[in-house]
């Protein structure tokens, strides 16, 4: 037996199919690109609906990936995929008999949407900014003083087709109001504003946590879009809305602007695409031979998806995803 | 009847048809033209645009000389057939009526020559000089035929990648034209060979005909050829008026009045028939089309909708889906104003009253400062804060006290609303606007959005009002002249892009590249200029889908990558955008530029 299998990510969805993969009695190799695993969930403070800390998850994946002896290979980057394996970008080849691509995606760069002023005004943050300060233990403005009133924007790279993404990214609904509550819970007194223009609870207790940030922490949610950020002179941020419920234009001076950013398909997609079963979504997401019943096989029978790779989703998803490739993978080793 | 033979009557009443049709159209035109159209016309006639104009209509409707600096070949196709026709007609029309003593002769008697003088000899030496002549002017002919055949087949030799699709009645217009020459080269071989006589060309086929078919067939083969002659010349005169053969005779009316003054506006007139029917149809603009060339969209292109807009059949699909580019305008070689008839049939087709829309543009003065100096965001640049910001750097640098027109909020300038047709709306905006201007009392408006300079140069009289409008572009360099602004010269390398409102809307090309040039090296797109590509986010077309401004933005970047330029320079805020979507290299708008390298 002892059949190899290159694990492209070392996100949770790549974790989880290696261990799965190990379990089944099959030899999985890790290559992730950053120097350490866990993906984008290393920068993530806490998870939604229940507050987890990110780190319990991680750690609990790193842990058993070290037990069972998984061989990781950090700071490598994957180049192509081959008939025979994969190559790296330094040239070296590595056989294998399956590999899974777990590759995930990218944070949309909220510079693009260049009306918000994101990177030009002090005070304008995304979700990932937002998260680091969590880390910190501290939400503040640039000045360092705290702020009172907080807006945040929803679907910023999401349903927007004039930067190319299309697509929906499911995640940043609950994300937005997970971290409305969490600023309210730094500083209670703050008003916190959240613009959306759907909000999209799909998950368990989502709905519960939408309510509760209303009726519990006070959020105001306004249906309407910010279309335009600019700033004041002392360095907050005038932003020009509508409230599409009310039917009026409305304009308000916040202390802080947070862009919940979407998630774009990574751009290695377009790099491992093109050869050996792998194809593409118009959105960059690569496509799955089938939604149904083979939602992690690609067009080649030896090359396999798990997690956001091939669509946004949560993490408990990607988790479940790596379970599902694993098997695939052993399916296909063992027949 | 002396000269007459039943043949001759298809031909004559094609003839009639199609005189009575031209003249009927032309009547009708001039007169529904409007009054002040008719005084523009009245007053040129006796200047030396006359002469101008005749001058023109030689090296264009017969010597097509703007399609021969688009490719020779296709230059000589359009010449042998459209000069080569016209001398066959004048040359015959002298050897008629040399050889009538110049005595009346019918119209037939000279198209029917070879027929009705079966009898001249080469001898004396001007008969066959006259029969020399014709036969090479015929073969001069031949050729263009010959050349028509070939383009069908390879297109791309002619210098053109696609084609017009033609319509059936074209089709029959274009068959009976494809005949005409071979048939009268047939025609006139074989009475030249029954009578052996003829020159090279006649004369050579006339003896092979001779030699296969016998004295005898040739004779009894003589009345079919003639028959078939006249017939194919009775198909392509009546069609002639209804088909694209309409422009042979339109082009001239139209250069006559173009050359007087006349244009195209924003609402549909009597003169834009002479435009519609002046287009000959030949594709020529189908190729310089983005929307054809990333995109896909085939049906849609300047021949298309101008056809579609002469037979009535115009629908908004086809109207709405255009960049207002210009590129084709840029390449059309009869140069028909096809963004203006473009625009005044979408307002013929949209505009409508506007009561109560625009009711809020009431009061909505959010400007602020008190200089003399005025300027003028527009929506594209408040979305692209970034200009904004370089901008007011600039302003600052320079010492200038501007007022600011709309950096808090302001109305439309009106062009978006224009280019949808809806021009009575848009007129509410720059009255409004213009109200402002002359309240805040301004000497001079600058604007960083092409869109809304275009708009503010040709609509809103503003020079009228003792304001001068500027680019911001002409501004910065403006200020660089004067000393009250300088810059770092620096080491990066950029490509420009030339904004379509900006370069071909508004003439400025010049002013970028200098600024450019002064803070870095500029490398040059391949198609620029005149011939710039558009970044497919035109605010002038309302039927394009995201996909498909996106293929065209791809197709921009690729030029733009092949550059091999650092960064892309624009001077449209809504190019800004539209590039970003097509190209990894950043995209600056050029106030960015020269705001990050102020000494």
């Amino acid at each position: 037996m002892n059949k190899k299998v290159v694990v492209i990510g070392g996100g949770v969805a790549g974790m989880q199919t290696a261990l799965t993969l190990s379990e089944l009695g099959l030899t999985p190799v890790i290559i992730e690109k950053e120097a350490s695993t866990g993906g984008k969930l290393c920068k993530w403070h806490k998870l939604f609906p229940t507050l987890t800390p990110a780190s319990e998850v991680l750690d609990g994946l790193r842990r058993r990936v070290s037990e069972a002896g998984i061989e990781v290979m950090t700071g490598r980057t994957v180049g192509r995929i081959t008939d025979s394996g994969v190559e790296l970008e330094d040239g070296t080849a590595l056989a294998c008999d399956a590999t899974a691509v777990c590759t995930g995606f990218d944070i949309f760069d909220a510079t693009l949407k260049e009306e918000y002023g994101y990177g030009m005004y002090d005070n304008v943050f995304t979700t990932v900014d937002l998260e680091e300060m969590f880390n910190r233990g501290e939400v503040r403005m640039v000045n360092g003083e705290k702020p009172r009133r907080v807006a945040f924007l929803h679907c910023v790279g999401s349903r927007d087709e004039k930067v190319n993404q299309r697509h929906c990214s499911r995640v940043c609904c609950i994300t937005g109001v997970k971290q409305a509550m969490e600023v309210k819970q730094m500083i209670p007194d703050a008003e916190v504003f959240n613009f959306y223009m759907d909000m999209r609870m799909f998950g368990p207790g989502y709905e519960e946590m939408y309510r509760q940030a209303q009726y519990e922490y006070n959020i105001q949610f306004i249906r309407g879009r910010i279309s335009e950020a600019s700033q004041t002179i002392d360095r907050r941020v005038q932003i020009k809305a509508e409230d599409t419920l009310v039917g009026r234009p409305l304009k308000m001076t916040v202390d802080m602007l947070v862009l919940i950013v979407g998630m774009k398909a990574g751009a290695s997609n377009e790099r491992l695409g093109g050869c050996c079963g792998v194809d593409l979504y118009p959105s960059g997401f690569v496509r799955p031979a089938d939604q149904f019943l083979r939602n992690v096989c690609s067009g080649s029978e030896r090359v396999f998806y798990a997690g956001t790779v091939s669509a946004p989703k949560n993490v408990g998803e990607s988790i479940n995803e790596g379970i599902a490739a694993a098997y695939k993978i052993s399916r296909y080793l063992n027949r | 009847m002396k000269y007459y033979d039943h043949f001759v009557l298809p031909f004559l009443i094609g003839a009639i048809v199609l005189f009575a049709v031209v003249l009927y159209k032309y009547v009708r035109w001039f007169w529904l033209l409007p009054p002040e159209d008719k005084r523009t016309f009245r007053r040129g006639i006796f200047t030396r645009k006359t002469f101008g104009a005749v001058g023109e209509v030689f090296s264009e409707s017969l010597l097509h000389r703007r399609i021969f600096r688009a490719n020779p070949l296709l230059g000589y196709m359009h010449m042998s057939l459209a000069f080569g026709w016209f001398l066959l007609i004048v040359v015959g029309w002298m050897e008629t009526s040399y050889f009538m003593r110049w005595g009346f002769a019918p119209i037939h008697t000279h198209i029917f020559f070879k027929y009705f003088f079966s009898g001249v000899q080469n001898e004396p030496y001007y008969a066959a000089g006259y029969a020399f002549a014709m036969d090479f002017l015929l073969l001069f002919v031949l050729s263009g035929v010959a050349l028509a055949w070939f383009k069908r087949v390879r297109s791309r030799a002619m210098g053109m990648r696609r084609t017009t699709r033609h319509t059936a009645g074209d089709r029959v217009a274009l068959s009976a034209l494809w005949f005409i020459f071979p048939a009268r080269l047939v025609a006139e071989s074989t009475t030249s060979g029954i009578y052996g006589n003829g020159s090279f060309l006649t004369g050579s086929v006339g003896r092979a005909l001779s030699a296969g078919l016998g004295p005898g067939g040739l004779a009894a083969f003589e009345p079919y050829a003639w028959w078939f002659y006249s017939i194919v010349l009775a198909v392509f005169f009546i069609a002639m008026p209804f088909s694209r053969y309409m422009h042979i005779f339109t082009e001239i009316p139209l250069i006559f009045m173009r050359r007087y003054g006349l244009h195209s506006g924003d609402k549909q007139k009597s003169y834009d028939h002479f435009q519609i029917e002046a287009c000959s149809r030949c594709g020529i603009c189908i190729d310089p089309c983005q929307l054809q060339r990333d995109a896909g969209v085939d049906s849609v292109q300047s021949v298309y909708f101008l056809r579609d807009r002469r037979y009535g059949r115009l629908t908004e699909a086809v109207a709405d889906n255009c960049l207002m580019c210009g590129r084709c305008e840029q390449a059309c070689p009869v140069g028909i104003e096809l963004n203006a008839l473009r625009l005044n049939a979408r307002d013929d087709m949209r505009n409508g009253a506007a009561e109560g829309r625009y009711d809020y543009v009431k009061g909505a003065d959010r400007s602020a400062g008190e200089g003399r100096v005025g300027y003028f965001a527009g929506c594209m640049t408040l979305l692209t804060p970034r200009i904004l910001d370089a901008m007011r750097r600039i302003f600052e640098a320079s010492g200038e006290a501007v007022w600011w027109a709309d950096k808090d909020g302001g109305v439309c300038c009106g062009r978006p609303l224009k280019l949808s047709g809806e021009v009575d709306a848009a007129a509410k905006m720059m009255d409004y606007n213009k109200g402002l201007f002359a309240r805040h009392g301004i000497t001079t408006l600058v604007t960083s959005c092409p869109i809304c300079l275009k708009v503010f140069r040709e609509d809103y009289g503003l020079q009228e009002m003792g304001i001068r409008v500027l680019h911001h572009s002409e501004y910065m360099l403006g200020l660089i002249r004067e000393g009250r602004l300088r810059l770092k010269p620096g080491a990066t390398v950029y490509t420009y892009h030339d904004p379509c409102e900006l370069g071909r809307g508004c003439g400025i090309y010049d002013e970028p590249r200098e600024l450019i040039s002064g803070v870095g090296r500029l490398v040059e797109v391949a198609e620029n200029r005149e011939r710039a590509f558009c970044c497919g986010g035109s605010v002038a077309n309302t039927a394009l889908d995201d996909d498909g401004q996106r293929a065209i933005s791809r197709g921009l970047g690729t030029a733009l990558r092949a550059t091999g330029a650092e960064a892309v320079v624009t001077a449209c805020p809504l190019c800004k955008k539209s590039i970003v979507r097509g190209t990894p290299q950043p995209v600056y708008d050029l106030a960015e530029v020269v705001a990050g390298s102020l000494a």
